[in-house]
């Protein structure tokens, strides 16, 4: 079977193919330190592209801004996800095998990802490749043609995906603290999606060619090229490989998620040997470079839960009752969750843990830290992110999540900003705003016990 | 295609113009704003004393996260915060290896505190019982319940080096690990722990002299002599050895391996790079494995092959450098199946060995693997620090740099030199094989009695695929009987 928007997107190879650009040059204030040309094309494509000193390397990312946040409809969770896979099925023109052969001649490092709002598909290869990668991704993002037993065979790995994390409590524990937390929105599933989804997704073909349809439109993808290139050739060719892509206009409706208004417990057991985890889940904002609350959540996960906070002294290094902690709000489109992790030697230790992280929530929403301590949590964040930048694929997929999350590739440089503005009382408000009992999902998961 | 010409064409210096017995690499590259540590001793799980295994490990760990004379562990943590710098340690088999990264704007506090770990440990108490249940928790709750995959390669390991230095985890084992006392780890400390032992890597934004600095500071430990201790010859495997780890599974992780007798330091290791990529390399569609099992077939998630010990290096798809060993070996990953694919998953993959091994690969498949191989290595080197990893590595295996070294076999190498090397290392009758498994009974049964495995397809295969499955399905596997086992995970790494 073929797409029907094949034909039309012959019917448009004649699109008028005229830039809009705008250069944005680096500014030394700014956290991300190098160039930003940044073109849309007509059909609203958008290109970003990054010189960067990586000799005779690039990085090539097209980002879809769909992940499983979209899987509105019942029954399709995890569908962006097994939609990634479907990518690498081919096209008339490159055939799967035709397009791995190309990529193995490259000796490119190519993968994708997807996650809760994006999708990634990415490469690294010789600067000398870059024609050649934007014909076979270009290609596949318009013509993408797959049988309906590809399909299926294709959802047998899926399940083998879910399979190999499934040992691990992690997978389950994600899964029942956001099915708990969420009542409305997509959130409500993780990326792979519910198991009872992925077993029936070998029946989901046609939707799938409507998910097609929908989200690898222009308008909702944006490639980003990091590295050693040339940037009038890489407009040459955007505009000779997609140029004829036709915008879409679908807009999803992700419902949005009412406030909670009372505490949730859930309690999990697991059958092979496991020490006692906890996993709080307190409803947090969407990603903003704009409001203060986010990077300010942001700080706060630094100061009250990274390896040098007093709570992680207390608990792991004193008393010695938790092998780790960590918490922290994972920027999202939509309004998330900032997550609590700790696991915990003694089954009898599990409320005090519990209470001792309480306690410290309940602090910080009375005493403000000390400006020294929040200078070197600030410190922190720029070395960590300019000690992250050594290479170009690094440099890609941190602008690429920015993308994803605003499409604008200042809002890097905007958060960066707000975290240095944030002030101790920014941490005191957001404390008050959002560790509230109500607001929040108690997860334990203790070993079954023998009988 | 002119790739990456430039990549390579960085200050690589290996400098040994001193007199000290400390061996060191440099590479050092004025404009980068990071400087990297890779201190290097040349001991591993294999230098654990009986009875304490585990202990070398151990000491590494109390080292790098631990306290110096000075400063406590939590301050050194603190110090270390705001400049966001790090302090790792990787504990192998044969070398341990200590990791720091800073922005050079804090190299000198950061050398200091670096240094002193190494130089001055704190050996605190609260760090070794902190440390000790941390070991004996990975073992008993992580491996043993919570990662099948890795318990399936860590039992491989287990399996193929019964009574050899490489037999325990690098972790250790349970009793060894609780036996260990802090003396004890002093002690090892203060035996292995000697400028002989020792190689300075060091790469990145440095001053010019920094590496006299570092050999003057060093040159505080004492001399010692070199500890490399003589390897035995791995076990010979006899048929196929099965042990099946039995807990409670969804899915079957499957890892088959043996011995081989080759690594980077001889030219025969270069062509079977390219016959293992062709055949199975790490997580990419290339290989033969991932298209047969996966592609074509939608058993599992991934299906890989390796000619050395491997380890992914975070979240990169490339090996890990700073884990070379004399001994290597050939192994299969099978990614977990569901349990009644298991046993047509392991007659696949051997399968498919004897038919690499009975046909080789065409000139056509050798030539796109080669410059595969050669293009894709060059990737390994990104990083400031996985180039210094992959030098220090050279300097184990007594090679020129090894993505240099590489390109330069590739450039001379023929097909035939690729079938030479399947013929010569790689064989499919005497191999090792765990599988972690929900059904141990069963599966144990199904290979015992050879019995046909059947597949089930969710959809239509192409006939050629069903064609092929007549000969998988009754595919005779020469299993040892005497050495198809059971064992409960909970008895695995006890001791």
């Amino acid at each position: 079977m073929e797409f029907d928007m094949i034909r039309f997107l012959v019917a448009f190879c004649a699109m008028q193919l005229l830039f809009t650009a705008v250069i944005h040059t680096a500014e030394k204030n700014k956290i991300f330190p190098y160039e930003i040309n940044k073109e849309v094309l007509n059909n609203g494509l958008t290109v970003l592209s990054v010189p960067y000193e990586s000799p005779g390397i690039i990085a090539y990312y097209t980002i879809v801004r769909t992940g499983s946040r979209n899987e509105v409809e019942d029954g399709k969770s995890g569908f962006a996800h097994f939609f990634e896979h479907m990518m690498f099925r081919g096209t008339k023109k490159y055939s799967s095998q035709a397009y791995n052969d190309i990529v193995k001649k490259l000796g490119s490092d190519a993968n994708a990802f997807t996650s809760d709002d994006w999708t990634a598909y990415h490469l690294v290869a010789s600067s000398s490749a870059l024609e050649t990668i934007m014909d076979i991704e270009s290609d596949r993002f318009q013509h993408l043609e797959y049988s309906v037993d590809d399909f299926k065979t294709e959802a047998g790995a899926i399940l083998g995906e879910y399979n190999k994390s499934y040992s691990n409590p992690f997978l389950s524990m994600f899964e029942k603290l956001q099915e708990a937390a969420f009542t409305t929105h997509t959130y409500k599933h993780t990326t792979i999606g519910f198991l009872k989804d992925i077993q029936d997704m070998p029946n989901q073909y046609d939707y799938s060619l409507q998910f097609f349809d929908r989200y690898y439109r222009p308008e909702n993808c944006i490639v980003v090229v990091v590295g050693d290139f040339d940037q009038k050739k890489l407009m040459e060719l955007t505009n000779k490989y997609y140029g004829t892509w036709e915008r879409g206009n679908y807009v999803a409706e992700i419902p949005k998620e009412p406030e909670q208004n009372e505490e949730k417990i859930v309690t999990m057991t697991w059958k092979t040997p496991t020490l006692p985890m906890l996993m709080l889940g307190y409803h947090s904002p969407a990603f903003s470079d704009k409001n203060i609350d986010m990077p300010a959540l942001d700080v706060f996960s630094q100061i009250y839960f990274s390896e040098s906070s007093t709570l992680f002294q207390k608990l792991v290094i004193e008393k010695q009752l938790i092998e780790f902690i960590e918490g922290g709000a994972e920027n999202h489109r939509d309004p998330y969750l900032f997550t609590i992790i700790t696991r915990i030697k003694d089954k009898e230790n599990i409320e005090k843990v519990r209470d001792e992280i309480y306690q410290t929530l309940s602090e910080a929403a009375i005493t403000p830290v000390s400006a020294e301590r929040l200078a070197n949590v600030k410190s922190h964040m720029r070395y960590a992110f300019a000690m992250s930048m050594n290479n170009a694929d690094a440099v890609a997929v941190t602008l690429g999540n920015y993308l994803q999350l605003t499409g604008d590739a200042e809002s890097i440089n905007r958060v960066y900003d707000l975290y240095e503005k944030v002030t101790p009382e920014d941490l005191v408000n957001v404390a008050k705003k959002y560790f509230s009992k109500e607001n929040r999902t108690v997860l334990t998961l203790t070993q079954e016990e023998t009988k | 295609m002119k790739l990456f010409s430039v990549i390579l064409a960085i200050l690589f210096i290996m400098t040994n113009a001193h007199t000290s017995p400390i061996k060191t690499v440099e590479l050092r590259s004025a404009k980068s704003p990071i400087v990297t540590f890779r201190l290097q001793f040349r001991i591993g799980a294999i230098n654990d004393t009986e009875g304490k295994e585990g202990i070398n490990a151990f000491t590494s760990h109390i080292i790098a996260q631990g306290g110096t004379k000075e400063l406590s562990y939590q301050q050194v943590v603190e110090a270390l915060y705001p400049w966001a710098a790090e302090i790792d340690v990787i504990a192998d088999k044969e070398v341990t290896t200590f990791i720091g990264n800073v922005h050079k704007d804090h190299l000198e506090k950061f050398y200091k505190i670096f240094s002193d770990l190494i130089l001055h440990p704190r050996f605190d108490e609260e760090d070794y019982t902190r440390l000790k249940d941390e070991g004996i928790n990975y073992l008993q709750n992580s491996l043993r319940s919570t990662n099948d995959e890795e318990l399936g390669k860590q039992t491989l390991q287990a399996l193929l080096y019964e009574g050899h230095p490489y037999g325990t985890t690098n972790v250790g084992t349970v009793q060894g690990i609780t036996a260990t006392s802090l003396d004890d780890i002093v002690a090892y400390y203060q035996a292995h722990y000697t400028q002989s032992n020792l190689t300075i890597g060091i790469a990145g934004g440095y001053p010019k002299d920094f590496i006299n600095t570092m050999l003057k500071d060093f040159s505080s430990l004492p001399v010692g002599k070199i500890t490399v201790i003589d390897l035995p010859a791995p076990r010979a495997i006899s048929n196929l050895e099965v042990t099946i780890v039995d807990k409670p599974a969804r899915a079957s992780a499957i890892s088959i391996g043996f011995p081989i007798d080759v690594t980077r330091s001889e030219k025969d290791f270069y062509a079977l790079m390219v016959a293992n990529s062709y055949f199975g390399e790490h997580r990419t569609f290339n290989g033969v494995l991932m298209n047969k099992i996966r592609g074509d077939r939608g058993i599992n998630y991934g299906d890989y092959s390796y000619c050395e010990n491997f380890i992914q290096d975070g979240g990169t798809r490339f090996i890990m450098p700073n884990i070379p060993r004399r001994q290597q070996l050939f192994s299969i990953w099978i990614r977990p199946t569901k349990p009644e694919d298991a046993h047509f998953s392991i007659r696949e993959a051997l399968r498919e060995l004897k038919k690499l091994i009975a046909n080789g690969i065409t000139k056509e498949d050798f030539e796109t693997t080669r410059d595969f191989v050669k293009n894709y290595s060059k990737l390994w080197v990104q990083t400031q620090d996985r180039r210094l990893g992959f030098a220090l590595d050279s300097k184990f295996y007594g090679t020129e740099f090894f993505i240099e070294k590489l390109e330069k076999e590739l450039k001379s190498m023929t097909v035939n030199d690729v079938n030479n090397a399947i013929k010569k290392y790689l064989q499919f009758q005497n191999a090792a094989i765990a599988i972690v498994a929900g059904d141990a009974k069963e599966l144990q049964e199904k290979l015992s009695a050879n019995a046909t495995s059947l597949i089930v397809y969710a959809t239509k295969v192409p006939d050629t695929i069903l064609e092929e499955d007549k000969d998988i399905i009754n595919y005779s596997l020469h299993i040892n009987k005497d050495k198809l086992k059971i064992v409960k995970a909970d008895e695995l790494f006890e001791k």
